[in-house]
């Protein structure tokens, strides 16, 4: 800021500008600066316009201009309001639907799974019912075929106690020339019983 | 116009005269009321034909006038609070016109009228009424309080009761003065650079190139006037506000 | 969702420019500068003086009391100056 420095240019500027005007005798009334010349009628007049037209601008900015700008402000303002609060309703609705698209998304995904997982149940179940099934009628057969065996082994069993029994009457009786059938009978039947716990 | 002789003629620039002729004389209607006129003039052209579009997505000029009234809006209700929208009008008036009188001293050939202390009086005398007005009407005689101090013992309100009462009268005398002295200051400098630019380039070919300093210098003056001329207008309007607040609130 | 995240944060500038969220509002004061300062001082010191002189010289010659009364108000002009020049750097002035 330079003001002092023009304040004080000012004051050599007066001193030298007032001796000058004088020599040329340019307006020999006046010692300084016009602004200070209060004798001029000119000056009152200045204020007795200045203050009317200062009052028409007054009543022009006050009545007229300002009211169209506060308008005119006022309308963009509302605008730009109106378009910002629609620009944020439509960004709630796009955030709304994204969310409801990722929701049923997840509802889908979640029932398929659901469903895969019920399918695979029930085929693991159908499976181990008919692996049941299929045990138990094996099962069934084996206990039928280890009931035939028995069977057939006691069968073979009996005819072979009788063969031993009369081999053996026979022996005893070639060797000592009698036998006892019944003792016989007894001893072959020990024997048999020892075999067949060791067998 | 610059230099009449061998003297440096600064203060020529700031006499009235009238304008239009016998009419003009009539009426004391001088070249300063006319640059007045024709300030109201562009302000409301500014105003109403810059916004007669009325446009959503203004152009330069309704640009210029939006920014120009939301300027002041904000300073008179930042300043004042929201009693500020009263007052908008005037301070609007107030700082527009101040603005262009500046501004339009700065044309060649135009008259500054913000340079005549009687108009910047004038205007600050208005505004010293206003801010009294609008302080006794809101406050009544509780107003008078304004220039006593709460909590202040008798024998000192004496001193500083006259000493306020000094301090509120100054108002409009450093109001005026601050103007006043800026805008002069800045047009005898130009008139005195221009008045060395035109003396040393008529003093043959060293002082041709010596006239280069001062040409430059009042080059950097007149961008460094314009910074004035809106800064003074801006300080104006920004104390009136600040009064008016002073007014309306009390303190 | 960069862009999305942009989105919104553009939508939240547009708004705080408009106005329409609450936003920091700051407040003017007058513009500094040293010599503007200094200027400003001048002036308000001057200008206090001449009103005091001038309150003193009407008074002086209603009341025909001599120099005496200009020479208080010239004092108390030039306290009212001072006054001024400590309220162009400490207003006073409460919250606003």
């Amino acid at each position: 800021m330079t003001r002092w420095i023009r304040l004080a240019a000012a004051v050599p500027a007066c001193l030298l500008g007032a001796p000058g005007t004088a020599a040329l005798a340019a307006e020999p009334q006046s010692g300084g600066m016009p602004q200070l010349d209060f004798g001029n009628p000119l000056m009152i007049a200045q204020i007795v316009w200045l203050l009317l037209i200062f009052g028409l601008l007054y009543f022009v900015m006050a009545n007229y201009a300002l009211p169209r700008v506060g308008e005119i402000l006022e309308e963009r303002r509302r605008r730009i309001a109106a378009d910002l609060e629609a620009a944020r309703a439509a960004k709630a609705e796009a955030d709304a639907a994204a969310a409801a698209h990722r929701e049923a998304t997840l509802r889908a995904r979640t029932e398929a799974q659901a469903a895969v997982a019920s399918a695979l149940q029930e085929a693991q179940e159908e499976a181990h019912r008919r692996a049941e099934a299929l045990n138990a009628r094996l099962a069934e057969q084996i206990a039928a075929a280890e009931a035939r065996i028995a069977a057939a082994r006691d069968a073979a069993m009996g005819a072979l106690r009788q063969v031993a029994t009369d081999t053996a009457e026979a022996l005893v009786a070639r060797l000592i020339g009698r036998a006892d059938r019944d003792a016989v009978e007894a001893a072959v039947g020990r024997e048999l019983a020892t075999r067949r716990q060791e067998a | 116009m610059a230099a009449e002789g061998n003297a440096i003629d600064a203060l020529s620039q700031f006499e009235l005269t009238p304008v239009l002729g016998v009419v003009g004389a009539s009426v004391g209607f001088t070249q300063s009321n006319a640059h007045m006129l024709l300030a109201v003039g562009l302000i409301t052209a500014l105003m109403m034909w810059g916004t007669a579009g009325r446009a959503v997505i203004p152009g330069r000029l309704q640009a210029l006038a939006e920014s120009a009234y939301e300027f002041v809006h904000d300073m008179a209700v930042g300043q004042i609070g929201e009693e500020g929208r009263r007052f908008f009008p005037f301070l609007f008036s107030l700082f527009m016109f101040i603005l262009f009188g500046n501004l339009l001293g700065l044309l060649p050939y135009a008259f500054t009228f913000t340079s005549h202390i009687a108009v910047t009086f004038t205007l600050a005398a208005i505004v010293f009424v206003l801010i009294t007005a609008v302080g006794i009407a809101i406050h009544g005689w509780r107003w008078f309080g304004y220039f006593k101090p709460e909590g202040l013992s008798p024998a000192l309100a004496v001193l500083v009761v006259p000493i306020e009462i000094i301090s509120y009268l100054s108002r409009p005398i450093s109001l005026s003065v601050r103007l006043f002295a800026n805008m002069v200051a800045g047009h005898v400098m130009l008139k005195v650079f221009a008045s060395f630019v035109v003396m040393l380039g008529t003093a043959g070919f060293l002082g041709f190139l010596g006239a280069a300093a001062p040409l430059a210098i009042n080059v950097a003056l007149v961008g460094f006037e314009f910074l004035v001329a809106f800064l003074q207008a801006y300080v104006f309007a920004i104390l009136t506000s600040i009064y008016l607040h002073d007014a309306v609130h009390l303190h | 969702m960069a862009d999305r995240d942009d989105f919104d944060r553009r939508l939240q500038e547009a708004r705080a420019r408009q106005g329409l969220d609450a936003a920091p509002k700051e407040r003017g004061g007058l513009p500094g500068g040293a010599w503007g300062i200094g200027f400003r001082v001048g002036v308000e010191l001057v200008s206090a003086l001449v009103v005091g002189l001038a309150i003193g010289w009407a008074l002086d010659r209603w009341l025909g009391t001599g120099p005496w009364l200009l020479l208080l108000f010239v004092v108390l002009g030039a306290a009212a100056g001072v006054l001024n020049v400590y309220r162009v750097f400490m207003p006073r002035r409460g919250p606003r």
